[in-house]
C-alpha cells in the first residue's frame, strides 16, 4: 500500500501533459444508486421481498400518520377500566393502568422506528469516515484507528451498547450513541479495505497529482466509488440496528416509562401474561414483524446495490 | 530528493527460527495472545464505567431521590471518597488492574454480595444456558443446511432458506415472550421462569445442575432442569441455527463439487457414508469457525433471553446491575462475558489449528 503511494509520489509529472481528459471515474453516489435501484424496480421482485417492503411501509406509516389518526391519548389512565378486554371505545382493550392499548402500540412504534434509523445513520457516518481516513491515509493513523477497530470487535456488540447506555443513562439519545457507536466499527473496516483498493487505482494518484485535497478526493471520488458495497453493508446494519434497538428498549434502557415503546411494553406486560397475554403478545408480534421486514429489505436492497458481492 | 530515497525495497522476511514455528508454536503464540486481549477488554471496562457522563457517585447519591440538595451534595462527596473516585485516573487504573488481578471484583452496592459469588452462581447457569443453545443449534443448522445442499434447486431448498433468514433475524426478547404464552400460558406444557422450581431444595456444589445431581446423586433435578431451558435454549439457539444453515450449505455444496466426492461415489459408496465421512469432515472448518463467531452473539443473546425467562445468569445479572446502577455488578459481568467470549474464541481458533493441519503454519 504504502510503496505504492510512495511509488506515485516519486513518479517523475510530465511537465505538460497532452491535454487528454483523465479517465472519468464510474459516477453514481450512494443517494443516487439508492433511487435508481427504486426507480428501475431492482429491488423486491419475489414475494417474500415485495411483502417485507409493505410491511416497513406499513409500519413507517403507522409512525408517522396514526398518531394523528388514533384520538385516544396513550399516557390518559382511566381507572374504571383496567385491563378490559376490546370494546367500542378502545378497540384493542386497556393495559393495568387504564390507557387504551391501540393508541400506546400506535405511539410506541416512534420510538423503536426514530433508534433504528438514527442509529443506523451514526454507524453509517462514523464508520465511513474512519474507514475512509484510516484507508487513505495509511501509516499510524490507520494501524491506531484499525486497532481501535478491533478492539471495539473483540466485544460482543450488544455488551458494548449496554455499557455505553449504562454509563450514559438510559433514554433515547444514548440508545442510538450506544448503537450507533457499536455498529460502527465493522462498517469502518469495510469502507478502510474499499478505500484502500480505490486509493491505489489511477484515477485517485492522478487527482493527489493534480493538487486535488484530500478531502475533496476522498469525498467526491472515492466514496461515489464505494458507495455501493457500502451501503449495501449500512442497509443491512439496519436490521441488527431494529434488533438492538428492540432488544434494548425491552431491558428498559430506552425511551423512558409513561411514554409508549414497543420493546417497554413486552416488559411490562409480562406481569399480566396470565391475565391480558394480548398486552405481550401484540407489541412482541409487531415488533417481530419489523425486525424480520427490516432484515429482508436489506438483504433484497443488498442484492440490488451489490449485486457483485463485494461487501 | 531523488526517487531512490523514497522507494525502499522491502526487506525480505528472515525465517522464524525453528522452535518459533510448526504447530505448537502456533499454538503457544496464540495462548499468549489471550491475557494481552483481556487486558486491552479490561481497561475499555474501565474507561466505559469511569470517563462516561453520569458519575456512579452522581447516581448513587441520587438513588435515594428523596434527599436535598445539600444532602446530594454531601452523599456524592462521600460516595466519591469511598470509591476512590478522587483520585487521579493512573491511580485509579492501576488499583483497578491491581484488584482484577487479585480477583478482587468488590461488593454490590445492593446488599453486601461480594461480586465474585454473584458471578460464581450466574456464571454455570450462563455457561448451560449458552452450550445448550450451541447444541440445540448446530442439530437444526448441520441437518437443515446438508439437507438444503442435497436437495439444492428444489421447494426444500428454496423454503429452508427463506426460513433460515426469517429465523437468522428473529428478536430475541419477542421470540421468547411469545414462546412463554404458546407454550406456557396457553398449552401450559412447560414452565416459564426460572432454572429450577423454588419447591426444589438445590445447594450447587459445582453450580452446573447436571454435575450436581450425579454428584449429589439427586436424579429428581434433572427433569425440572431440562424443562426449564428447553424455551430459553431454543429462544436463543433459533437466530443461531438460521445462520449454521446457511453456512452449512455453502459448505456442503462446495465439497460436494470436489473429486474426491465423485471417486467416493464411483467406489460405490452410499450417499449417506459419502456424506458423513467425507463431505461432512471436509465441511467442518467453516462451520466451526463460524460456531466461534457466532457465541459471541449468543452472550449477547444471552443477556436478553435471560431477562426474559428470569434465568439467574450473567446477562441477567448485567441488565440489573446497569438499571440499578451497581457499578461494581455491572464491571463484574461485563469482564465474565468478555473473558467468556475471549476464551471460546481463542479455544475455537486453536480447533481449528488442530483440525485442518494446513493451519498450522504460522
Amino acid at each position: 500500500m504504502s510503496e505504492t503511494r510512495a511509488a506515485a509520489e516519486a513518479a517523475p509529472v510530465p511537465a505538460a501533459a497532452p491535454a487528454a481528459p483523465l479517465p472519468k471515474p464510474p459516477s453514481g453516489a450512494p443517494g443516487r444508486r439508492l433511487v435508481d435501484a427504486l426507480r428501475h424496480r431492482t429491488v423486491a421482485r419475489s414475494w417474500p421481498a415485495s411483502l417485507a417492503w409493505l410491511l416497513l411501509a406499513a409500519v413507517v406509516l403507522v409512525a408517522l400518520l396514526g398518531p394523528l389518526l388514533v384520538q385516544a391519548d396513550p399516557l390518559r389512565q382511566t381507572s374504571a377500566a383496567l385491563l378490559t378486554p376490546g370494546s367500542a371505545g378502545h378497540p384493542l382493550g386497556t393495559d393495568d393502568l387504564g390507557r387504551d392499548e391501540l393508541a400506546r402500540l400506535v405511539h410506541g412504534a416512534r420510538p423503536l422506528l426514530l433508534v433504528s434509523f438514527a442509529a443506523t445513520a451514526l454507524a453509517a457516518g462514523v464508520g465511513t469516515l474512519v474507514g475512509l481516513v484510516a484507508g487513505y491515509a495509511g501509516g499510524m493513523v490507520e494501524q491506531m484507528l484499525m486497532r481501535l477497530v478491533d478492539l471495539a470487535l473483540a466485544f460482543p456488540s450488544i455488551l458494548l451498547v449496554i455499557l455505553l447506555v449504562a454509563a450514559a443513562g438510559p433514554g433515547t439519545v444514548s440508545l442510538i450513541l450506544g448503537i450507533g457507536i457499536s455498529l460502527a466499527p465493522g462498517l469502518a473496516r469495510l469502507a478502510r479495505t474499499l478505500t484502500a483498493r480505490e486509493a491505489a487505482k489511477d484515477y485517485v494518484v492522478a487527482c493527489r497529482l493534480g493538487g486535488t485535497s484530500a478531502p475533496h478526493i476522498l469525498l467526491r471520488e472515492v466514496l461515489p466509488n464505494i458507495g455501493g458495497p457500502l451501503l449495501a453493508q449500512v442497509v443491512m446494519t439496519l436490521s441488527v440496528a431494529a434488533g438492538f434497538a428492540a432488544g434494548l428498549s425491552y431491558l428498559g434502557l430506552g425511551i423512558q416509562p409513561p411514554q409508549p415503546d414497543w420493546g417497554y411494553m413486552v416488559q411490562a406486560g409480562q406481569e399480566f401474561l396470565f391475565t391480558a397475554p394480548r398486552l405481550v403478545v401484540l407489541p412482541a408480534t409487531l415488533t417481530l414483524l419489523f425486525v424480520v421486514a427490516c432484515n429482508f429489505v436489506g438483504d433484497d436492497l443488498r442484492d440490488a446495490l451489490d449485486p457483485r458481492g463485494t461487501a | 530528493m531523488s526517487a531512490g530515497t523514497l522507494i525502499r525495497p522491502r526487506l525480505p522476511r528472515l525465517p522464524r527460527p525453528a522452535w518459533l514455528s510448526g504447530g505448537t508454536a502456533v499454538f503457544l503464540r496464540r495462548l499468549a495472545a489471550i491475557p494481552v486481549v483481556l487486558f486491552a477488554l479490561a481497561s475499555v471496562v474501565f474507561v466505559a464505567i469511569r470517563l462516561l457522563p453520569g458519575s456512579p457517585a452522581t447516581s448513587l447519591a441520587a438513588g435515594g431521590n428523596t434527599a436535598s440538595a445539600e444532602e446530594f451534595g454531601a452523599n456524592e462527596e462521600r460516595i466519591t471518597k469511598a470509591l476512590g473516585l478522587d483520585q487521579p485516573l493512573l491511580t485509579q487504573y492501576g488499583h483497578f488492574l491491581d484488584d482484577l488481578v487479585h480477583l478482587r471484583l468488590g461488593t454490590s452496592f445492593y446488599g453486601s454480595n461480594s461480586v465474585l459469588g454473584l458471578l460464581g452462581d450466574a456464571l454455570p447457569a450462563t455457561v448451560e444456558l449458552t452450550l445448550a443453545a450451541m447444541t440445540v443449534a448446530v442439530l437444526i443448522g448441520v441437518v437443515t443446511g446438508v439437507v438444503a445442499a442435497l436437495r439444492k434447486g428444489s421447494w426444500i431448498d428454496t423454503s429452508t432458506r427463506a426460513v433460515a433468514t426469517v429465523s437468522f433475524s428473529l428478536p430475541w426478547f419477542a421470540l421468547g415472550v411469545l414462546a412463554i404464552v404458546v407454550f406456557g400460558v396457553w398449552l401450559r406444557w412447560l414452565p416459564v421462569l426460572g432454572r429450577l422450581p423454588s419447591s426444589l431444595d438445590y445447594r450447587p456444589t459445582t453450580g452446573f445442575v447436571l454435575l450436581d445431581a450425579i454428584l449429589q446423586d439427586r436424579p429428581e433435578l434433572l427433569w425440572p432442569w431440562v424443562q426449564h431451558l428447553i424455551l430459553p435454549a431454543i429462544t436463543l439457539a433459533l437466530s443461531m441455527a438460521g445462520f449454521i444453515t446457511r453456512i452449512v450449505r455453502a459448505s456442503v455444496l462446495e465439497v460436494l463439487g470436489d473429486d474426491f466426492v465423485r471417486t467416493a461415489r464411483m467406489k460405490g459408496l452410499g450417499e449417506g457414508a459419502v456424506v458423513r465421512r467425507h463431505v461432512l469432515r471436509n465441511a467442518w472448518l467453516p462451520i466451526v469457525t463460524v460456531l466461534g463467531l457466532q457465541f459471541g452473539s449468543l452472550l449477547g443473546g444471552s443477556v436478553v433471553t435471560e431477562t426474559v425467562f428470569s434465568y439467574p445468569g450473567v446477562g441477567r445479572l448485567l441488565v440489573q446491575g446497569v438499571l440499578q446502577r451497581d457499578y461494581p455488578v455491572v464491571q463484574g459481568a461485563a469482564l465474565a462475558i468478555a473473558l467468556l467470549f475471549t476464551l471460546v474464541n481463542h479455544a475455537v481458533d486453536l480447533l481449528c489449528t488442530v483440525l485442518d493441519p494446513r493451519l498450522r503454519k504460522g
